[in-house]
């Protein structure tokens, strides 16, 4: 197996565009959630959501922009910055061995929606002729190859929540067994249509506004938690063999070291803290190190009750004694969760806070849970306190845990 | 304004064609309008001219194939009342 470096990074989040942008919101726990103005404001209980600010006649011209869903727009754009970042990691390779490895949970859900209100809402037939390739789950990915001419394996994994995760774990192993020279890898999601923001409602998943500020709203393993809040964007990487990174002499951010894929297959929705311990444990493995060895983790953390509580027990199942020393932060406090794109973006924030040694804080959590015990970083950042090794977890509805292991370039 | 005028109108609006190159024999894969944007741009004459355009798969290749099929659904659709056409193609309920 090949060591592999991470080369490029892109990003279209709620945080910012840029990874020093990003990186600075984070560690400063600058929440981007926000209530939500749009068609769904009226018809939602509690209308919060962290946006990107997007404009997309900045990147499209009018004919691509009829045609590609806003996930698939984030997604092109990612993929844009990244290669850019990355100082021409693409240059000199064969098309052929470059992949596109991407998640999404909804994929053109908003495409999807505004079709089915032609049909039902206004009794119409008139359904846009271009309404699949907009709404197509692969679509994002196919746009990401065709505008870079990139003809190895482009693949659409959706696992739900964890689909980035998954999506970049698998590009991992095809560069490390050198099935591919070169991985573009992460995931992209717009979930704010009225359609599929009343369907996570009805699941009851959702965070309450919090009365003194909405920005708060989502409090990760805190006792007043109440749910989840949702977010758009995507995030890409490029990942690149080691020695082929360190010969054209790249800028590299951080190394995937390993990779924990395992599936509760016992409830559709209940996390099982047995399926998210074998997750990590396997990504320990995978990577040939000890649990001793791990610095700092990147949580699921959604603020959910079941997600928090069932995270925290796994943890402790896997770190035992030590779990309460290791630093565990949950970003979705501040940019929401980003559903098929949240594994990518919190394993950028991961790399990003190993190579600035920053562990991130988990933002409002001003009152402990009993049932979440751990050490999470609470309210403020820590310098120095990311450490060279982390993970970054990923779990789903459906049961798809995805763990990777990610190690600093230092 | 003519048929012919109108199409140019929304390709060079819609579809960013330059209208210098918009003569009849221009293939329309040349001016950048591949099969979907064949399908996008029906889409929009219907609305454009009220139309129902039959739902059967055509062999258009140049612009004045386009100007000539429209000018034959024109016809043989006739020149019906806005309302009469609206209510014809279903066109979207107002909000």
């Amino acid at each position: 197996m090949r060591r592999v470096a991470v080369t490029g990074i892109g990003l279209v989040t709620p945080l910012g565009h840029s990874t020093r942008e990003v990186f600075e919101s984070a560690c400063a726990g600058r929440s981007t959630i926000r209530p939500f103005v749009g068609e769904a404001t009226a018809r939602l209980r509690s209308p919060l959501a962290a946006t990107v600010q997007f404009d997309a006649g900045e990147h499209f011209d009018v004919q691509q922009q009829r045609l590609l869903d806003r996930v698939t727009q984030f997604a092109v754009v990612a993929a844009r910055r990244a290669i850019a970042d990355s100082g021409g990691a693409l240059s000199s390779l064969d098309r052929d061995r470059v992949g596109v490895f991407l998640g999404t949970g909804m994929a053109g859900i908003a495409s999807m929606d505004d079709g089915y209100r032609t049909l039902y809402a206004d009794a119409s037939d008139r359904i846009k002729p271009t309404l699949i390739l907009q709404g197509m789950h692969n679509a994002a990915a196919a746009w990401i190859g065709i505008e870079h001419r990139l003809t190895g394996p482009n693949l659409t994994y959706s696992t739900a929540c964890s689909s980035s995760g998954v999506a970049i774990g698998e590009a991992w192993l095809r560069v490390a067994s050198g099935a591919v020279d070169l991985a573009v890898a992460g995931g992209s999601e717009a979930p704010l249509a009225l359609g599929s923001m009343k369907a996570w409602e009805a699941m009851h998943t959702l965070a309450s506004s919090d009365v003194v500020a909405p920005s708060a709203s989502c409090k990760p393993f805190s006792k007043n938690r109440t749910g989840m809040v949702l977010g758009e964007g995507a995030a890409i990487v490029l990942l690149e063999p080691m020695d082929a990174a360190l010969a054209r002499n790249a800028t590299i951010h951080g190394e995937v070291i390993g990779y924990g894929l395992t599936t509760d297959s016992s409830h559709i929705a209940r996390p099982s803290v047995q399926g998210q311990a074998a997750a990590m444990g396997a990504a320990l493995r995978s990577a040939g190190i000890t649990a001793d060895e791990v610095d700092s983790i990147n949580a699921h953390g959604t603020g959910t009750l079941a997600n928090d509580a069932a995270e925290t027990a796994a943890i402790r199942s896997v770190f035992g004694d030590r779990a309460g020393a290791i630093p565990v932060s949950a970003t979705k406090a501040i940019h929401g969760h980003l559903l098929g794109a949240a594994g990518a973006i919190e394993c950028v924030l991961a790399l990003l806070a190993m190579r600035n040694r920053i562990a991130l804080p988990t933002m409002h959590l001003e009152q402990p849970d009993s049932e979440c015990d751990l050490d999470y970083v609470a309210e403020v950042a820590r310098p120095g306190a990311a450490g060279n090794v982390m993970l970054s977890n990923s779990f789903a509805f459906g049961g798809t845990n995805a763990v990777l292991v990610l190690q600093s370039s230092q | 304004m003519t048929t012919t005028a109108r199409i140019i109108a929304m390709l060079v609006k819609d579809f960013k064609v330059d209208r210098d190159r918009l003569s009849a024999d221009a293939s329309l894969e040349d001016i950048g309008i591949d099969s979907i944007g064949v399908a996008e741009l029906l889409f929009d004459i219907e609305d454009e001219f009220h139309l129902k355009l039959p739902d059967v798969p055509l062999d258009l290749a140049t612009f004045g194939d386009v100007v000539r099929y429209v000018e034959e659904q024109i016809a043989a659709q006739g020149t019906r009342p806005a309302a009469d056409a609206a209510s014809a193609h279903e066109i979207r309920a107002a909000p």
